[in-house]
């Protein structure tokens, strides 16, 4: 899953947007469009009743600003909604995590439909499900309300659903779409929503026709019409419930309380991932680990019709999960991609087939973008495997990467190539890529998955 | 000096004039006839020197009445300097190894008894473009293989010819250029010399490019491949001493120490650029070249020693975490 963000000529709108990197030629295609061009709201006629709900919910939205404590002017926007009398609201964690992060650099400001301004103060944040509770000053506040159905449950499939927030910076909007249950194949929880979400609107309330909160807006996919994406409702009772309940978060504690949550979201996702289990899937002569898990999705690749005809013949399959967890600008957690290249010489000796496979080897040192105030430079090791079983599994040439997180302890990106050495003109090239993981979870991962690398029986 | 009659008939006590030109060559001898002698332009002198800071009437170079040699100033302008000091002299003895310097004019005596050199002789060395051609041959043999097992994609004959003709062309340039150096200041150009030196650098070079290559995979010792600019730095450094060397067979421990200067000063700085890269890529060294399986020679490790070894960088990254520099913007606001 690539997920990007929107650029507007005014800085940043925050909306976590999701493009499936499914074929990389079509992720590519898939730039942040200009704001000049911003995908003007489909025609679709606002019926009476969003009318009546916008003029219900409208005193409760906020648009959220993260300023940059220097210059005093904004570096991204995004949406919120007052959820209680006391000045409790809801908003996306990546909405606000500039000011997490960094909060001698930045700070945080709410604006009202009226055009009352005040400073905002950070309650608690919920990495894993992209939410965070924010505070304003003042009493008896409008406010909306989940809705109960949503909190317990889930709507119907096909429930009209109304979101709301603030694209582009362009003034406060009401949109009409359709609930949709929740996404197949993710291992975090989100409502489908078929409505047009654009940047800004992130962190906005998506209401029911009576004007009760069922979803928080947050994503949209790129390579989409309307896809769009909900935060359910229960996940922000819930951790409203907790800020209410425990003390506020002090700014100090924020970056730790993030590397708690990442770490525990990590260990979550990696022992599922470990839980679900691996299946074989036959390569030629060989065998090699695909994860069970469902929201792992794969796709084959062959370069048997390029022109000139390739002298060596490369099929491969890429499964990567859509899950993955935004922490900062720049940095994402629980991505993970298992490649298999099964290739074959069609008229290469033994040297130029090994130059070949070279390519795909030496590029094997982590290929991810890397930015050097968030990332340790990689540690490389790499050396000849022997198999448990010399008569079951082949000698691998394998090589280990594995650079830091600086922001947050304990957490690494980590890949694993490995390339079959039975044969002179035919070899198995796996790749395990893990993003955001423990070293831990990581070790056990690959030597799992190394250790299903075998010949077919 | 005794007085010897020779049986030719010369005596042995004949004292020669050597005239030195600018650069300490010998312009002139002459035999000295008589006991006195004057030096200057005007050409009523015993001897004319065509230098233009000398004066009309320079010197004159007499036998005093214990028989040594002085050279005294006629009262020119720029007078009279023993080579070696800076304070002029209106009178010089002139020992054995004395050089007096007339504007810059050397003169120096030479006695007949003087010990002059052994004949050399005549050395007739073989050619030695033959086995420079040999050398080429292999170069070219070595990377039109190296340029072959690598390639991958459709081949085209440009792709051979293009690298070839560059190290042709770079071979005859650097040649052309030490042979005029040579010319210059030993007198003989030396070409078929020079071109051997350049070829055989090249050729150790190319074949420790591409062993280093085979090494690295078949020993998986990855620093092999990855250290190659430290040999080519050698192996220039190597060159170019073997080429000074050709120009003149002197002075070799101040040749060396240029040359080994000049290679350290380029590995320290091509290390430093590389190190550079690596902190700003996030590029990490990891082999850049596979071999066949057959190439391997070390034993596989065991699954556990791997990992064993993938664990302990935990150790290395954590300390990287907090040490390394993170370049620009903030950094170090870890808890």
């Amino acid at each position: 899953m690539k997920d990007r963000f929107f650029g507007t000529a005014l800085g940043r709108a925050a909306l976590f947007v999701c493009a499936f990197a499914a074929q990389a030629a079509l992720a590519q295609a898939l730039q942040p469009q200009p704001p000049a061009a911003p995908a003007a709201a489909p025609g679709v006629p606002v019926s009476a009743a969003a009318e009546g709900i916008y003029a219900g919910a409208r005193s409760s939205l906020l648009q959220i600003r993260t300023l940059v404590e220097a210059a005093n002017r904004q570096s991204s926007i995004g949406s919120g909604f007052l959820i209680g009398a006391d000045g409790l609201a809801i908003t996306n964690y990546h909405v606000v995590s500039q000011y997490a992060l960094e909060p001698k650099t930045y700070r945080l400001e709410y604006v009202r439909p009226d055009g009352t301004k005040g400073a905002l103060k950070l309650l608690a944040i919920d990495i894993a499900n992209d939410l965070s509770v924010v505070q304003l000053d003042g009493t008896d506040l409008p406010h909306l309300e989940f809705d109960p159905t949503a909190v317990a449950g889930e709507l119907p499939r096909g429930e009209r659903v109304y979101a709301m927030g603030n694209p582009l910076d362009l003034g406060f909007t009401i949109v009409e779409g359709n609930y949709n249950g929740l996404v197949e194949r993710s291992y975090n929880e989100r409502v489908h929503f078929t409505g047009a979400i654009n940047p800004g609107m992130s962190g906005g309330p998506a209401v029911t026709g009576a004007g009760k909160v069922v979803g928080i807006n947050v994503a949209k996919r790129l390579d989409g019409e309307l896809v769009s994406f909900l935060v359910p409702a229960r996940k922000a009772a819930a951790l409203l419930a907790r800020a209410r309940k425990d003390s506020p978060l002090t700014l100090a504690q924020a970056r730790e309380e993030i590397d708690r949550q990442l770490l525990a979201w990590q260990d979550g996702f990696y022992h599922a991932l470990d839980e679900k289990g691996f299946r074989a899937t036959k390569f030629g002569p060989y065998q090699a680990p695909e994860s069970a898990a469902d929201w792992f999705n794969c796709w084959a690749r062959t370069n048997a019709e390029q022109t000139p005809k390739p002298r060596a013949q490369m099929d491969s399959s890429s499964c990567s999960s859509q899950s993955s967890l935004f922490i900062a600008e720049d940095i994402e957690s629980g991505r993970s991609e298992l490649t298999h290249a099964y290739v074959r010489s069609v008229d290469l000796n033994a040297f130029q087939f090994a130059a070949f496979l070279s390519q795909y080897y030496g590029a094997a040192s982590m290929s991810r973008s890397w930015s050097r105030k968030r990332l340790t430079q990689p540690q490389c090791h790499e050396d000849f495997v022997a198999p448990a079983d010399a008569a079951t599994a082949p000698t691998l040439r394998a090589v280990w990467c594995a650079r830091a997180y600086r922001d947050f302890a304990g957490v690494y990106d980590i890949t694993l190539t490995t390339v079959t050495q039975d044969r002179d003109k035919e070899a198995l090239v796996s790749r395990l890529a893990l993003q955001g993981v423990s070293y831990d979870n990581a070790l056990a991962l690959a030597k799992r998955f190394m250790g299903e690398i075998a010949w077919t029986k | 000096m005794d007085e010897v009659k020779r049986a030719d008939g010369k005596r042995a006590d004949a004292i020669w004039l050597e005239i030195l030109g600018r650069h300490r060559d010998v312009v002139s001898r002459t035999r000295l006839a008589s006991d006195a002698v004057t030096l200057g332009r005007a050409y009523d002198n015993d001897i004319v020197l065509d230098d233009p800071h000398v004066a009309a009437h320079h010197l004159r170079i007499a036998r005093g009445d214990d028989g040594a040699w002085v050279a005294e100033d006629l009262g020119s302008v720029n007078g009279l300097v023993v080579e070696g000091e800076r304070a002029r002299r209106e009178r010089i003895v002139l020992g054995d190894a004395t050089t007096v310097l007339a504007g810059h004019t050397g003169l120096r005596l030479r006695h007949a008894g003087e010990a002059v050199p052994a004949e050399l002789p005549l050395v007739r060395s073989a050619p030695r473009w033959p086995l420079a051609i040999v050398c080429i041959v292999l170069l070219f043999a070595l990377e039109w293989l190296g340029l072959w097992l690598g390639e991958t994609g459709e081949p085209k004959l440009i792709r051979y010819l293009t690298p070839l003709a560059t190290i042709a062309i770079a071979i005859a340039v650097w040649t052309t250029l030490w042979s005029v150096v040579s010319r210059v200041f030993s007198g003989h150009a030396r070409f078929g010399l020079h071109l051997l030196i350049v070829a055989a650098g090249l050729l150790a070079f190319s074949l420790y490019d591409q062993f280093s290559d085979l090494g690295a995979f078949a020993l998986s010792w990855t620093r092999l491949s990855n250290t190659v600019y430290v040999a080519a730095w050698l192996a220039f450094a190597a060159v170019c001493f073997a080429h000074l060397r050709a120009i003149a067979n002197t002075k070799l421990p101040l040749k060396a120490a240029a040359v080994i200067a000049l290679a350290a000063l380029g590995i320290t700085m091509q290390s430093l650029k590389l190190s550079d890269w690596r902190a700003n890529s996030g590029q990490a060294a990891t082999l850049q070249k596979l071999e066949p399986p057959s190439i391997r020679i070390v034993s596989a490790q065991a699954e556990s020693a791997f990992f064993a070894t993938n664990d302990a960088l935990k150790a290395a990254l954590d300390k990287a975490r907090s040490e390394e520099p993170a370049g620009d913007g903030d950094s170090g606001s870890d808890d």
